[in-house]
């Protein structure tokens, strides 16, 4: 009796979590049961305070609490179950903390300071890398960057003798992965020709290929081609010439100034690299940020890696150092896909983050690697109405019952996701005429010639509302309504949520600041613990 | 304002742009290089529902074997389209004043198509669309030898002009139920004896370069912030 209760504790637990179209639906019983497993599992989970030989951080860029939320269910629905029941892979790791994500400045914060915070573990201000929050936006003075910046956990990772990566679907020089081995006070100079005239402070792929710490970065993989290559030198894969002006070709510096270095910038180059035999891997496969995850394989050219792939091939180049290493993996275009108004694109590109999570646990033994899975902010993206359990996540609402979709009070049907404002604004926008906006409208818009998602610089007023059908909405290029028009979805001030296993990973509970999860990385890997530094170097 | 609003969409839409409204694949390497040119051409779009109304602009096109620009009259706002080695199109647009360009990158383009008609962008209309049209009769533009085409495009009823010699829109016509657009050939020199000449590619190259990704991270930034505000308020 009591074995048979336990089989069927455990069936029903695996009911709940596959997906119930696939098996029976749960009974009330099951739905206790399995409530009540989650509690004695929980009574049984121990706190590892070990300390942390590896730390994974893995930060969804712009992927907010409903980004999570909508994604499980798509990811649910497409592996043929109502959606709801289904977790992504980092949603089944133990510890769970709430993150403020305010910048020194900033209500609604951006990239920059809000991985600085997570990184050096102090807040500063909006478009800072890495310096402290006295440095005024822009300061061109090499010296007073110098004077103000704040120490990285990678750089941190480094003089303790361990290995560092960085893995990113944006350009390695972008915000997230630069805070952690860069110090500027202007996100956006990521090569020579972005900086102001007169400033001394590097460019930020600079500082990735000049890094000195203990032999430099050994891993860096993502887009962001051109400003690595001088403006005399073409692209391998597209031809357009590079953007530096100062005549280094920074691709060719990373090979020779490391050793057992090699520079990849497409699937094969990629495929080629044996870990066993490569210490320093330098991956740049676009001229800036890489594909999303629902194009790359249709579209790329040349091929490239995907974010599961990249993860997977840092992890076995890193694991080789016996005295660990810190890896920071970016999905960077969450954010993009949002901005863009692009519901699907957000959740397949959160999807695909979810599947270099699980690939992160597969490979690392959670007795001595703290993966850490958070965002840096939120998006303005809501899921709304009242969808029976099992409405297509990107579908027009339909009510518990209900043969056709729920109407709103101009009689019209609406879909559960939302934006609260960007370009799916139904006015007529300079681009696109009045109603329901999409992704991609070769028709008659200017960037049909080759850009991406709708760009609008302005709008008219909308007059009431289109008339939606479930194919126009559930179509990947479909942008979801936004009530206030904007050129650009904005992100959203609201806490982000830190997921965590491993060792310390317990120090994460309650709502944080979101510095903290330097300082607990930083005990994980005995940085803050003197004695144990001490005793490390007997 | 409705007019205003409803005719704004469409002359921000460049007619260039409105050409280049479907993707093909590469023109085969058996082209020969097309004729450099400099043209200066006017579009008049007319709003044939009532409220009626119409709206005119002129607007420069630059055109050698692998490179286009096109500037409008202000000389303010353009476009460049350049053919690298390998076949890619690099494509941005060109804000003289801020000395910006904003890059849109094949990577992010939403339809599965790696390069563009060049032939069309060249000259404004496919071959593929030139031969569905009807050859009516030969005639003379500007000094020039004109095929005067008819037919219907994806709904439009089309009527081109085409100089046969320089693979070259003259007059275009495209009507639908709303909108009449007409792009007029007012000018046509060899593009080294032609006055204004496009803006040198070196000088481009050294404008700050944006890729449009970026603009939803850039809302603090002076360019941006101008550019997603400008057009919005000039008209109300
Ligand atoms: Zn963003």
């Amino acid at each position: 009796m009591q074995l048979f209760k336990k089989l069927n504790l455990i069936a029903t637990s695996s009911i709940l979590t596959i997906g119930i179209a696939h098996a029976a639906e749960p009974t009330p019983a099951d739905w206790f049961n399995a409530g009540h497993q989650t509690v004695v599992n929980a009574k049984h989970l121990s706190r590892n305070n070990g300390h942390a030989k590896n730390v994974i951080l893995f930060i969804g860029d712009g992927m907010g609490i409903s980004t999570i939320t909508a994604s499980r269910i798509y990811d649910g629905q497409t592996k043929g179950g109502h959606g709801e029941e289904n977790s992504l892979s980092f949603e089944k790791l133990p510890y769970l903390a709430l993150s403020k994500t305010y910048s020194v400045d900033q209500q609604t914060p951006d990239s920059a300071p809000t991985m600085t915070a997570m990184v050096t573990g102090v807040k500063t201000i909006g478009d800072s890398l890495s310096v402290n929050q006295y440095v005024a936006h822009s300061e061109k003075d090499a010296k007073v960057i110098d004077a103000n910046k704040l120490s990285t956990i990678l750089e941190q990772a480094k003089q303790h003798g361990l290995s560092a990566g960085i893995v990113s679907t944006a350009r390695i020089t972008h915000a997230t992965p630069a805070a952690t081995y860069a110090h500027t006070a202007n996100r956006d100079w990521e090569g020579d020709s972005d900086k102001l005239a007169g400033a001394t402070v590097p460019d930020i792929a600079s500082q990735l290929v000049d890094f000195n710490v203990n032999g430099g970065i050994n891993v860096a993989l993502g887009g962001g081609r051109t400003r690595f290559i001088p403006n005399t030198v073409t692209d391998p894969e597209y031809g357009v010439a590079g953007k530096r002006k100062d005549g280094r070709n920074l691709t060719v510096d990373w090979t020779t100034k490391h050793t057992n270095a090699h520079y990849v910038w497409d699937q094969a180059g990629f495929d080629a690299i044996d870990p066993n035999t490569t210490d320093h891997l330098l991956g740049l496969f676009e001229p800036s940020h890489v594909h999303y995850e629902a194009d790359r394989v249709a579209h790329d050219k040349s091929g490239e890696p995907s974010l599961t792939q990249m993860t997977t091939k840092a992890i076995s180049i890193l694991k080789k150092n016996d005295n660990g290493y810190f890896l920071m993996v970016e999905g960077g275009r969450i954010d993009h896909a949002h901005h863009s108004g692009n519901a699907y694109r957000a959740l397949t590109e959160t999807q695909q983050f979810a599947a270099a999570v699980k690939a992160a646990i597969d490979a690392t033994d959670p007795e001595e690697t703290l993966i850490i899975v958070t965002a840096d902010h939120s998006h303005v993206f809501t899921i709304g109405g009242y969808p029976q359990r099992g409405n297509p996540i990107l579908g027009l609402t339909q009510g518990v019952g209900a043969t056709k979709p729920d109407l709103d009070m101009l009689g019209l049907p609406y879909t559960t996701l939302n934006y609260a404002n960007g370009t799916g604004y139904t006015g007529a926008s300079n681009a696109q005429p009045e109603g329901s906006k999409t992704f991609s409208f070769p028709a008659t818009a200017a960037w049909a010639s080759g850009s991406e998602g709708h760009n609008p610089t302005s709008f008219s007023p909308a007059t009431g509302r289109p008339t939606l059908d479930s194919a126009k909405v559930e179509d990947a290029n479909y942008l979801q309504e936004a009530i206030i028009p904007l050129s650009s979805e904005t992100h959203a001030a609201e806490d982000v949520a830190i997921f965590a296993g491993g060792p310390k990973a317990h120090l994460f509970h309650g709502i944080v600041e979101q510095n903290v999860i330097y300082h607990v990385m930083a005990d994980a890997l005995g940085f803050n613990d003197e004695e144990h530094s001490e005793s490390d170097k007997d | 304002m409705k007019i205003s609003d409803c005719l704004k969409i469409v002359m921000t839409v460049s007619f260039m742009a409105f050409s280049l409204s479907s993707f093909a694949e590469s023109v085969s390497d058996s082209n020969p290089p097309l004729m450099e040119v400099a043209c200066r051409y006017e579009m008049k779009v007319t709003r044939i529902t009532k409220p009626k109304s119409s709206i005119t602009n002129a607007w420069f096109f630059w055109r050698t074997p692998n490179i286009i620009q096109t500037q409008d009259a202000d000389g303010d706002h353009g476009e460049i389209w350049e053919r690298t080695a390998n076949g890619s199109i690099q494509y941005r647009k060109l804000y003289h004043t801020d000395k910006t360009a904003v890059e849109y990158m094949p990577t992010d383009m939403p339809t599965n198509n790696m390069s563009f008609d060049w032939f069309k962008l060249s000259g404004m209309m496919s071959k593929e669309e030139l031969n569905t049209l009807k050859m009516i009769k030969i005639k003379r533009v500007l000094g020039r030898s004109a095929e005067l085409r008819k037919g219907e495009i994806n709904g439009q009823a089309v009527e081109v002009l085409w100089l046969p010699n320089e693979n070259l829109s003259a007059n275009i016509i495209k009507k639908d139920k709303i909108n009449r657009m007409e792009l007029r050939l007012i000018e046509i020199t060899p593009l080294s004896l032609a006055v204004k000449q496009p803006i040198a590619i070196g000088d481009i190259n050294n404008y700050r370069q944006i890729d449009a990704a970026d603009f939803g991270d850039m809302e603090n930034d002076p360019f941006v912030k101008k550019l997603m505000s400008a057009e919005g308020h000039h008209h109300h």
